[in-house]
């Protein structure tokens, strides 16, 4: 449903905000891009709904090439942008006309399903007042309504739940997780939160400085680093710590450090055992065991995490 | 989700195949509409100070420098010329607010010509300018101010008043693009409308400046634009053979309109070249 071939984006002043990108999207799967502010997700929506500019590489989104067919790719998609996008001045309802009267819904269908999704997404006692006096989480619920009015083969979601607080946040989640349940649209996701990724995606792909370092299951990235993981917090040198752990094979290939925190994915060694050498070592103050997260996963291949890098 | 029923039937071919601009369009303009005149007031505040010039200080000059009455349909219809351009320039504040409140990008991620943001925009500039010179002139004659104009007058001054609104609105469009704030732009704004209304022969024949002057006027739009204008409402050649002292006046509102639809025809298009390419990022 949307394929991406050698996808990249130069900025003026020579940013390369996208490298390269390779990417294949299943109809009706749920998709996440994750990744700290300026890995390049959001310039990887722009060039999916053709809002920026590619710089070399191709695209197609519901079997449309976005370049050389960019009016019939942008009428199968939808998207929901990072900031809010809606006329402050207008009513909600007559933002949800505008939309629906511009990829081309006849009138008295487009009535239908807007009086349809005002009441799926509790907008009723919204809908007849001027955007301009909704809440965050009610602007993000109309704009994500609008999205649906011309229902998408596509629907993309930039960082939906951002700034929200965790309330709304939750709410909004569970409106984006009954939308598979309702329909067969396939949904690109692009957030930092994990949380998100973890609960909503099929599969992930971790984007880091323009790039996809990884992409599979949550699960399968998660089982990567095992059930168990033991975390420490180094008092000396965090490289000559995680060193010694290796020598005495504690540690393996895929331990790491950042900061003066080591992270030793246990994978088939006890973790008391663990534990104790640590101890007999004298390597850290704080030692525990949890586990595994896909912030771990994403601090593995980038040597930070993603609230760090945000 | 519920699926979609078709309407059956299938539109004449001439319909079918402007219904992907005419719909867009109609939708764009009524958007731009609602957000531009939400009140009465937002239609006629600014009618204010070109009515000012045309009922109070056109005939206050024509008492104070014993001009005859034919300077007061003199002055009204320089009126018209500032406008014009007023009201095009503020018109593309609005392109500004879409693109600060982030409303630009959902319509650039519609399924349209993306030509069709700079038209919609421009039907509303258009259809609101219009509306209120046809009030400015409306005004003038009831407070007197007598128009000598035939049915082909009306039409040169039409003609000329239109092409210079598109012209003028591509304008506001190009700065637009390229000003990023709405500080900016108004900033510029008295340079580009209210400036060669001076130079323009808006009050005095261009021929009363220095030679120099009299040169750059007649490269300025708004000069063609009102020596039309005054030829066709009030049967006055003068502003034409000041531009082109040639002995045939419907062959000089020939050139003229020649040169308002040339720079309405060049500032639409470099207007929506300069959409697309900016909106892009």
């Amino acid at each position: 449903m949307i394929e991406t071939r050698q996808l990249r984006k130069v900025y003026p002043g020579g940013k390369e905000a996208v490298a390269g990108l390779d990417l294949e999207v299943r109809p009706g799967e749920v998709f996440g891009l994750i990744g700290p502010n300026g890995a390049g997700k959001s310039t990887t929506i722009g060039m999916l709904t053709m809002t920026v500019a590619p710089t070399s590489g191709t695209a197609r989104v519901a079997g449309f090439d976005v370049a050389r067919e960019p009016l019939a790719a942008r009428r199968a998609s939808s998207v929901v942008f990072q900031e809010p996008v809606v006329d402050r001045s207008l009513t909600g309802r007559q933002n949800l006309e505008v939309h629906a009267e511009l990829w081309g819904v006849a009138r008295p269908e487009a009535r239908r399903r807007i009086d349809e999704i005002v009441r799926a997404f509790a907008l009723s006692g919204l809908v007849e007042r001027a955007v301009g006096g909704y809440s965050g989480g009610e602007r993000r619920r109309l704009e994500i309504a609008r999205a649906l009015v011309s229902e998408p083969r596509v629907l993309f979601l930039d960082e939906p739940t951002v700034g929200l607080d965790p309330l709304i946040r939750a709410e909004l989640l569970d409106l984006i997780a009954g939308l598979r349940a309702r329909s067969e649209v396939t949904i690109f996701l692009t957030t930092h939160y994990l949380e998100e990724a973890e609960r909503l995606c099929d599969r992930i792909a971790i984007m880091h400085a323009g790039r996809v370092v990884a992409l599979d299951r949550p699960s399968t990235l998660l089982a990567g680093l095992g059930e168990e993981l033991v975390e420490l917090r180094a008092d000396g040198d965090p490289a000559g710590a995680l060193a010694a752990l290796r020598a005495h094979e504690v540690a393996g290939d895929d331990a790491f450090a950042v900061g003066s925190t080591l992270t030793v994915p246990l994978h088939d060694r006890s973790p008391g055992d663990a534990i104790a050498l640590i101890r007999d070592l004298g390597l850290g103050g704080a030692v525990g065991t949890r586990r595994p997260t896909l912030d771990d996963v994403y601090m593995r291949l980038t040597g930070a995490g993603l609230a760090e890098a945000a | 989700m519920s699926t979609i029923t078709h309407v059956a039937g299938r539109p004449p071919r001439r319909l079918a195949l402007a219904a992907p601009i005419l719909e867009p369009l109609t939708t764009l303009a009524r958007r731009r509409f609602r957000l531009t005149a939400r009140t009465p007031r937002e239609l006629l505040v600014p009618l204010l100070t070109p009515i000012l010039f045309a009922l109070v200080i056109a005939p206050a000059l024509h008492e104070a420098l014993h001009t005859d009455a034919s300077y007061e349909a003199f002055v009204a219809l320089g009126t018209v010329g500032l406008l014009i351009p007023l009201n095009t320039m503020f018109a593309g504040l609005g392109v500004i607010v879409d693109r600060e409140t982030g409303a630009q990008r959902e319509l650039l991620a519609a399924p349209i010509r993306r030509a069709l943001l700079v038209l919609g925009n421009l039907v509303v500039a258009f259809a609101v300018t219009a509306l209120q010179v046809v009030v400015l002139i409306g005004a003038a004659i009831a407070r007197g101010i007598d128009f000598n104009a035939s049915g082909t007058g009306v039409l040169w001054f039409v003609a000329a008043g239109a092409l210079f609104t598109v012209g003028m609105y591509g304008a506001a469009e190009v700065l637009a693009g390229r000003v990023p704030k709405q500080e900016e732009y108004i900033a510029r704004v008295p340079a580009i409308a209210i400036v060669p209304w001076f130079l323009a022969g808006s009050l005095f024949p261009i021929t009363a400046m220095p030679a120099a002057l009299t040169w750059i006027a007649k490269l300025l739009p708004l000069t063609h634009a009102l020596a039309v204008m005054r030829y066709g409402l009030l049967g006055d050649r003068a502003g034409l053979d000041h531009i082109w002292g040639m002995g045939n006046a419907t062959a000089m509102a020939a050139l003229s309109t020649a040169v308002l639809a040339a720079f309405g025809l060049v500032l639409t298009a470099v207007s929506v070249r300069a959409f697309t390419r900016r909106a892009l990022r």
